[in-house]
């Protein structure tokens, strides 16, 4: 397999696991808190019918609303009202290539060992990508208000934009705090830099909080619903759509909090220690942990940056951040 | 493109003049946009245009040259558009509320 | 057929199709829409110009702020459509065009037949490097520095009066 074609392949066996982890398996997690947990904090049952615990019922929410008739409004902006979920959902999606989600592995194939960065696209603008695609994003909302020929709708698309126009500009200082002491604008960088450092949760502990409130107002979630605001607008932007257009607001959503969450996270709170490897600045012995990875049968031996401490060749593989953390000291930017 | 030490830089792959070539074709559109359109709104979007076909044009020669002087350029320019839109945005507000139409032909009352 | 060429074929074609329909269209709301479109397209072809601040720029302010903006003023203000245009006048439309088209076909001439102007012996960063922000960061707060406090300046200028003049007199 030439080097190309594995590229290929491995970005797309990256994509497939992103949106596996991520939609499939993080965004049922959330809807199940969003409903039954909230019914356990309310003192009411919640939906308990689906799975255990009622744990299926975002599946079980999503067949349903595939399975819907989509009813369209007579003299609503045809174009416009069919591309605007698309133009939500399209963010979301898409914001997932430039976060890391684990250390580069080591994949041997066929005698050729290939060191596979755990991210989908490493480009050098990583935050500004999130920045740009996030901006983008309103256009879905404030077109689905507009295209629905709705006073309700207008009014709740119209405040929604505003409310996002308004936090990116506190989550892009928030988040740029992190990204000046890291020094790059990558998330692997500051994912490296927090390796070797600490987390910047502690330093930076209120750009932390003011950036998760940012967050939580980028993403429409309480108490900055004005989008939505069930008491107030009927539904927001979204009352004209139905079944799948609607699903795939509401999967939208969903998709947008967890890639959020996820920027929130490396690039406050991430990178524990690496298995198998001496940290790079403090010099301190290795913890042997008894991992297993994922690609057991295929991994090789760590190859440079564990200095001689790593375990015995083909029963556990050490995540290291390979050829990284040896050639970089945190001296040096 | 023939230049002394073209090895210097990194060669495009795409040739210049196909950078050239789109960039122009959009400032013409742009042009033909401010020309031709009666909405005060649409000339206004067909001379964002033009100066994003500018932008291009500029980014073009900087990748060519190996400057980044031009993107610095462009950084400027983008900065300036922002400017120049929510000030002119904010005149033609205004102008609406008083005039109550968006026709340019109606708006033009400084001439003779 | 490398993949730099088809991407740039894609990129080219789809700005140039979403800048027709801009000014082909009537609604405003559409025209933004398509001039969203033509962004998009011009930052993918910054991104293949080794410019990818530049391109994460262009779709931030352009596409993500200052069109956003004009699509609200539609919106508040309710330009559904077109300009009535009862009184067409023919010939401003004819002049205009022969305009446009003998302009462009010039600009095209020039633009195309002027060959490039010789490359610096030094060659540059830009398409050498991996990653030039930190160039640019370096350069705009260096030789830049007058222009770059200039254009704060102007930003805020540009604030206070967008405010003012947009602001409703309640006397």
């Amino acid at each position: 397999m030439s080097d190309a074609t594995f590229t290929i392949v491995a970005a797309i066996v990256k994509i497939l696991l992103i949106w596996a982890i991520a939609l499939a398996a993080l965004l049922p997690n959330l809807v199940w808190a969003e409903r039954r947990g909230a019914g356990m904090i309310q003192d009411r049952p919640g939906p308990n019918r689906v799975g255990p615990f009622g744990l299926f019922q975002a599946v079980a929410d999503v067949i349903k609303l595939f399975m819907k008739e989509d009813v369209t409004p007579t003299y609503v902006d045809k174009l416009l009202y069919n591309l605007a979920p698309w133009i939500t959902m399209m963010p979301a999606l898409v914001t997932f290539a430039v976060i890391p989600f684990g250390a580069p592995l080591d994949v041997t194939l066929g005698g050729v060992t290939r060191h596979v960065p755990l991210i989908i696209a490493d480009v050098n603008i990583g935050i500004l990508y999130i920045f740009a695609f996030s901006s983008l994003g309103i256009y879905g909302i404030v077109l689905a208000g507009w295209a629905s020929n709705n006073k309700y709708s207008m009014m709740g698309g119209l405040r929604a934009s505003a409310q996002i126009i308004s936090y990116e500009l506190s989550m892009g200082f928030a988040a740029a705090s992190t990204f000046l002491v890291a020094g790059s604008l990558r998330l692997p960088a500051v994912v490296e830099w927090q390796q070797s450092h600490v987390w910047n949760v502690v330093p930076q502990f209120f750009g932390f909080l003011i950036f998760l409130i940012a967050v939580f107002a980028e993403t429409n979630r309480l108490p900055f619903d004005l989008a939505e605001a069930e008491a107030e607008l009927v539904a927001g932007f979204h009352t004209e759509y139905s079944a799948f257009k609607f699903g795939m607001f509401f999967m939208g959503e969903y998709a947008n909090i967890i890639a959020a969450s996820g920027l929130v996270v490396t690039s406050t709170s991430a990178a524990g220690r690496s298995r198998g490897s001496p940290s790079p600045a403090s010099g301190e012995p290795s913890r042997r942990s008894p991992s297993s990875s994922r690609r057991r049968s295929r991994s090789s031996p760590s190859s440079s940056g564990s200095a001689g401490r790593s375990p015995a060749s083909g029963t556990t593989s050490s995540w290291t951040w390979a050829g990284r953390s040896s050639s970089r000291s945190p001296s040096s930017t | 493109m023939e230049g002394a030490a073209m090895n210097a830089v990194v060669p495009m792959t795409v040739p210049l003049n196909a950078y050239l070539a789109v960039g122009t074709i959009l400032f013409v559109i742009g042009l033909a946009g401010a020309l031709l359109k009666r909405n005060t709104l649409s000339i206004f979007l067909s001379i964002e245009l033009m100066m994003n076909a500018v932008n291009l044009l500029v980014l073009a020669y900087a990748r060519m040259r190996g400057d980044a002087t031009g993107q610095m350029v462009v950084f400027f320019v983008i900065a300036i558009a922002a400017a120049e839109a929510a000030v002119g945005l904010a005149i033609f507000v205004a102008l609406f509320r008083t005039r109550r139409t968006i026709d340019v032909d109606r708006l033009s009352s400084l001439k003779w | 057929m490398s993949l730099e060429l088809v991407v740039f074929a894609i990129a080219s074609g789809l700005a140039i199709v979403s800048a027709l329909a801009m000014v082909v269209v009537k609604t405003p709301v559409k025209s933004v829409i398509s001039l969203v479109l033509t962004f998009f397209a011009l930052a993918v072809l910054s991104i293949l110009l080794s410019a990818p601040f530049i391109a994460a720029l262009q779709v931030i302010v352009y596409a993500g702020a200052i069109l956003v903006l004009f699509l609200f003023v539609v919106m508040l203000l309710n330009l559904t459509q077109e300009a009535e245009g009862h009184d067409e006048r023919p010939i401003q439309k004819l002049l205009g065009l022969v305009t446009v088209v003998a302009l462009g076909g010039l600009l095209l001439g020039v633009t195309l037949k002027a060959g490039a102007p010789p490359v610096p012996a030094a060659g540059g960063p830009i398409g050498n490097v991996t990653d030039e922000i930190p160039i640019l960061g370096r350069l705009l707060f260096s030789d830049h520095l007058l222009a770059f406090e200039a254009l704060s300046v102007l930003l805020l200028l540009a604030a206070v009066g967008a405010l003012i003049l947009s602001k409703r007199r309640f006397d």
